[in-house]
């Protein structure tokens, strides 16, 4: 337009913008309403509305009067919602609480998340949130600081204190030392992915499952003495990730005490050293490297391992063109043993423990916080406000509710006995019944991702598979890697670090595959770790450790 | 003669050297490459969209459809909500199109005339919005506080004009020829009038190009019905096997669960391609019609 | 090519323009703007509604791009906290890896313009040679069908036939070539890349070109051949004018919008090995989780980018108006 050059419509379209200008500023005004709110936001007695005056953990929570709250509900395609789940029904009958979903498909969910926030839209509680991800809403108030309210939520402080879990909610809290987002608490890590082999190949070459990385190499190399023109170990959870094999990385990693792949962060904690260092820089992480280089150089690993798509590795495993594969017991059984069974005569697969490393028997720490809930700062101005806290209480933290949302109602859609839970007959959950009439999600809306997730080890190993149960009960066993310790970054620094961040992760993840794959030798080790210097590693590092200090400083 | 020549256009007079009898060989040759490169993958998708999930993840599927197996389609088919989907998607790419179709003829009608006084200032309007737009917020806000959300409005109304499909039809309207426009000017005919009763008519190749484009990208479209759309029963099919998609191959992100079944999973991207692209491919012979080259000015000069 | 033709105006040399209605005259603003409206108020009148449109769902969005200069915290207002004057824009500036990127951006926009734009054309006059009809429906339904098929899709066929043991290897194979990683080789990227945006894109291009092919008056061909015009000169002389004003339009338009390079296609093609080649601004700033948390920032390139493209476009009608004397303004 400044080159069209003509005056006229330079100044139609200033008085325009005027106009218009004000036009957006009264829809920001419907639309976000303020800022801050009037009243005293600490006091509660007015928002009393509907609340349980005595309420304790363990106990039964039943709202005073009908209220209802809108949650934000994430349509999963698997079991699109229904009105007329029991679940909603028994729910309101049981708490008088009926929840108003918002519905959004999973497919985009974050996305509108953010825009519904963004937009002053959002309804009070927005579920399904993973941690960091709240944190773009903290600087301008648009979810509460829950942890200012966690006194009103008994079985949540419950679990945190008999599960020990500060330390881990003091790894989410923000630069005012309160945390936004209530996470799903776990009383044990939940490990996800490791390796699976192909027993009976290794049953004919009278070999036996690897227990430790350095067994993983010799399994190996003797599958490729059978096989010298194939690649004994293939991978996948290449594409669709930033990282290039994103579960091998992450327990291969957690085997030598760094976070890789999926877990990967710059920055993580030194606990010796008592203080922050960069992750891709380490020791361990140089050793995770020459570890697999010697895979891929002995071309015992597949070199298209870390940029295939996942169909094309599996399709190798099935063709038998590889016997080894990342896994999760999902994926084991619903994909790889369901497939080879058909496909492969005699094949079995099984998944192992992850293999111990250098680091021993651990597991990478934190890993305890599921995703959670987040609550619009809107809610604060309801007078009900209370009430919905003590309810998402006793939904996502109590033992009653954690066990109401998974299983449903005993008698009606489960059994429960000797420690067990069974579903009554002609319900199935996940293919377990095949030939079930009803579906405990798709019937009944329960085990529904929105609402199902956390707990006891009792109640969430309860649904595992034989296969499942075998791998989390060896791993539950491992210990956990120290996590850092608070040390959250105001928001202009914040705004700095992602700047830094990226480049140095890519130059990470480029040069992690570089030197696995040979196209640059680990004797470039220091060239490469002043290259990182050179995209500010340092400042990145001291920027955490600063703040770090600060956070020992003001909060004790 | 003339409109002897018009009805079979330059084949018959000259006879053709052996030059050009050389060139017909090569562009065969060439389409034929074309034809093939393009339809083999397509082939493949539709026969992986009714072949058994053994198959397919053995890489065995090439032409033809193996291990045929019907399920992915019976599962879409027998859920209401991709008929209801599918019905929506209709309602808002007739409606959004033809909203388009409106307004893009009659500002690149208006665009097209050289002698309009202020006609670059309005064509800077429109191509400056082409790398000018506000961000997804401001947007939501503007849809929301218009009271559009929930309605096929909001689909329609804030796509109206494609200022690509406006500078293409823009062109196309130079490049008619002036005389009979004119001509109709002297008979005492108004803008309106010629627009509808000369220029479009002279237009159909670019109309119907216009539709197809309008109505295949509005026929594609998801997120705006997605942005704006807050109850299932509203969202076109698009969303809908989106949100399948996303559901059956959602093992990505660590720890989601793949709690569809595998075979779903396996052909579900293909059950989706033909069943979007079917409806567009059905149409689409009605709209050729009028690319077929040649005749049409001519007949309407001679 | 903006360099050039900003500077220095040669008057009219070559081609002179043919219609100058619009060119050098300035006639006194107030008294001509009363006469056009009372002559063509009825045209007007037919640009108020598509008027309107811009109006509303375009330009007063834009608005919100004030955000590149103010601090906007998602959640707040949408106008943004507070000044804080041109920090973003310095911040990109600043970033070695945003210019990276950009050249990276430049690269593959300035690749898909020299090929992708020019095939449609070659394929259309192709078609149009085609004598047979039905031959010739058959071809350009055909040809249609990649542009239906989803990114997705269309990424994982070039993935599968780029594998090692793809049917691009297998070729290789027979002439004693060991085969390629191509995926894993920054300097193959961009053929992959483009190569694959020409097979999406080729076919359903020629859409524009057959319409226009078709306004092609056929008095213009018989007259040739009474010239005795062969049909090489036929194409020269009569099918390329005809469709002249159709191949300018697209060209400009290509020219002021590649920028816009398919950023979803990228991210399912590259991998960090591909990184020095395949990077381009967009996916930049998806790594960097910019447009989940930074709008300020992302708005601030996205400014920088959209003036760009503007400064291209003026430049590219600029330049066609001289020298072949049709634009798109």
């Amino acid at each position: 337009m400044k080159n069209a050059g003509h005056k006229n419509a330079g100044q139609l379209s200033r008085r325009q913008i005027l106009s218009a200008a004000g036009f957006i500023g009264l829809a920001t005004l419907t639309g976000c309403g303020s800022g801050d709110d009037g009243g005293d936001s600490k006091d509660l007695s007015k928002k009393q509305n509907g609340a349980m005056k005595e309420y304790r953990a363990g106990q039964q929570f039943k709202a005073a009067k009908p209220l209802s709250f809108s949650v934000l509900h994430n349509n999963n395609p698997v079991y699109p919602p229904k009105d007329s789940w029991l679940f909603w029904k028994e729910l309101t009958q049981r708490t008088g609480i009926t929840l108003k979903p918002v519905g959004v498909p999973l497919s985009d969910y974050e996305k509108k998340r953010s825009l519904l926030i963004g937009a002053g839209d959002a309804p009070f509680l927005i579920p399904k949130t993973y941690h960091p991800a709240e944190v773009a809403f903290v600087s301008s108030g648009a979810v509460l600081p829950v942890s200012d309210y966690v006194h009103l939520m008994p079985n949540f402080q419950d679990k945190v204190r008999k599960w020990k879990l500060e330390p881990e909610l003091d790894s989410i809290r923000q630069s005012d030392g309160k945390y936004y987002l209530l996470p799903g608490l776990h009383e044990k890590v939940k490990s996800g992915y490791s390796l699976s082999f192909r027993t009976d190949v290794l049953d004919r070459l009278g070999l036996s499952l690897p227990t430790t990385w350095d067994e993983v190499y010799t399994v190996l190399k003797a599958i490729k003495a059978e096989y010298p023109d194939r690649y004994p170990f293939t991978d996948r959870w290449s594409t669709n990730t930033p990282y290039p094999a994103a579960a091998l990385f992450s327990y291969l990693g957690q085997a030598f005490g760094v976070r890789a792949g999926w877990t990967y962060d710059n920055i993580s904690w030194d606990d010796k050293a008592r203080e922050f260092v960069f992750t891709g820089a380490t020791d361990g992480f140089r050793q995770m490297l020459e570890y697999l280089r010697k895979l891929v150089d002995e071309k015992l690993m597949d070199p298209e391992s870390f940029t295939q798509t996942d169909d094309d590795a599996v399709k190798k495993l099935l063709a038998e063109k590889a016997f080894v594969i990342s896994a999760n017991p999902q994926e084991l059984v619903q994909n790889y043993r369901y497939n080879l069974e058909k496909q492969v005569k005699g094949a079995r697969i099984e998944m192992i423990p992850v293999p111990l490393g250098p680091a021993g028997p651990v597991v990478l720490g934190g890993a305890r916080l599921e995703n959670g809930v987040m609550v619009s700062s809107k809610a604060l101005k309801s007078d009900s406000f209370v009430a919905m806290m003590q309810f998402v209480d006793w939904l996502w933290y109590s033992d009653e509710g954690q066990r109401f949302a998974k299983w449903g109602v005993e008698g009606v859609t489960y059994t429960y006995a000797d420690g067990r839970y069974k579903l009554k007959d002609g319900i199935s959950l996940m293919g377990s019944a095949p030939d079930a009439p009803k579906d405990l999600q798709k019937d009944y809306g329960f085990f529904n991702g929105v609402f199902t997730y956390g707990g006891s080890w009792a109640l969430v190993s309860s649904s595992f598979s034989p296969d499942e149960k075998k791998f989390q009960d060896v791993m539950a066993q491992r210990q956990e890697l120290p996590i850092g310790p608070a040390h959250p970054l105001q928001s202009v620094e914040q705004e700095q670090a992602t700047l830094w961040e990226t480049p140095l992760r890519d130059h990470v993840t480029q040069n992690t595959l570089k030197f696995v794959l040979g196209k640059r030798p680990l004797s470039e080790w220091d060239a490469y770790v002043s290259e990182l210097k050179a995209k500010n590693m340092d400042q990145l590092v001291g920027l955490h450790n600063k703040a770090y200090e600060r956070y020992k400083k003001e909060n004790g | 003669m003339v409109s002897i020549l018009n009805t079979r256009p330059r084949t018959s007079v000259n006879q053709p050297t052996r030059g050009y009898r050389v060139f017909q060989g090569i562009n065969g040759v060439i389409l034929t490459g074309v034809v093939v490169v393009t339809l083999y993958p397509f082939v493949n998708i539709i026969a992986r969209s009714f072949s058994g999930e053994r198959q397919i993840r053995a890489g065995e599927v090439t032409l033809w459809p193996k291990g045929f197996n019907l399920t992915t389609y019976r599962i879409v088919f027998t859920d209401d909500t991709f008929w209801r989907g599918y019905g929506n998607t209709v309602l808002y790419t007739v409606v959004s199109t033809a909203v388009a179709m409106v307004l893009t003829t009659c500002y690149a009608y208006v665009l097209s005339k050289k002698h309009l006084k202020g006609r670059n200032v309005l064509v800077g309007i429109a191509v400056f919005t082409m790398f000018f737009s506000g961000g997804l917020i401001p947007h939501y806000v503007l849809i929301t506080s218009l009271g559009l959300k929930n309605s096929v409005w909001a689909i329609a109304l804030p796509n109206a004009i494609s200022v690509f499909n406006l500078l293409v039809m823009k062109a196309f309207f130079e490049s008619l020829p002036t005389e009979l426009e004119e001509a109709a000017e002297i008979d005492g005919l108004s803008t309106y009038g010629i627009l509808l009763r000369i220029v479009l008519p002279l237009s159909k190749a670019v109309v119907a190009t216009m539709v197809l484009f309008y109505s295949v990208s509005f026929w594609n479209s998801w997120f705006q019905a997605f942005l704006y759309m807050d109850r299932a029963d509203l969202m076109p099919v698009t969303v809908y096997l989106r949100n399948l998609i996303a559901g059956a191959t959602g093992a990505t992100d660590a720890g989601a669960t793949t709690e569809q079944g595998s075979q779903v999973a396996a052909n579900i991207q293909a059950v989706t391609i033909v069943l979007t692209s079917l409806p567009i491919l059905c149409v689409y012979p009605f709209v050729q019609r009028y690319f077929v080259s040649g005749v049409m000015l001519g007949a309407v000069k001679g | 090519m903006s360099t050039s033709t900003t500077s220095a105006p040669p008057p009219g040399t070559q081609e002179p323009p043919p219609k100058t209605r619009h060119g050098p005259v300035r006639p006194p603003a107030r008294r001509g703007w009363r006469r056009a409206l009372r002559r063509d108020w009825q045209l007007y009148s037919l640009a108020v509604l598509p008027l309107l449109f811009f109006l509303v769902f375009r330009y007063l969005p834009m608005i919100g791009n004030v955000i590149a200069f103010r601090r906007f915290e998602p959640g707040g207002s949408i106008l943004g906290e507070q000044w804080v004057g041109l920090r973003y824009v310095e911040m990109f500036l600043s970033d070695p890896t945003f210019w990276q990127v950009f050249r990276n951006t430049l690269w593959l926009g300035a690749l898909t313009l020299v090929f992708c734009f020019p095939v449609p054309i070659v394929l259309a006059l192709l078609l149009n040679e085609v004598r047979r009809t039905a031959l010739k429906r058959f071809v350009q339904s055909v040809s249609y069908l990649p542009h239906f098929l989803s990114i997705v899709i269309v990424a994982g066929i070039t993935l599968q036939m780029l594998a090692t043991d793809g049917p691009v290897n297998h070729v290789l194979g027979w002439f004693g070539h060991d085969p390629v990683r191509f995926i894993q080789e920054p300097e193959w990227f961009r053929t992959i890349y483009v190569g694959s945006e020409i097979w999406q894109t080729a076919g359903w291009g020629t859409i524009l070109y057959l319409a226009a092919l078709t306004t092609i008056d056929e008095d213009l061909y018989e007259a040739a051949r009474i010239d005795g015009a062969n049909r090489w000169k036929q194409i020269w002389h009569v099918t390329l004018p005809g469709i002249r004003p159709t191949m300018i339009t697209l060209l400009i338009l290509n020219i002021g919008t590649f920028l816009a390079v398919g950023f979803e296609k990228i991210l399912l093609l590259y991998n960090p090995l591909t990184y020095p080649t395949a990077d381009v601004v967009s996916t930049y700033l998806y790594r960097a989780g910019v447009e989940s948390n930074s709008f300020s920032y992302a708005a601030a390139i996205g400014l920088f980018e959209a003036v760009i493209g503007l400064v291209l476009i003026t430049s590219a009608n600029q330049l066609s108006r001289r020298t072949v004397g049709t634009s798109l303004w």
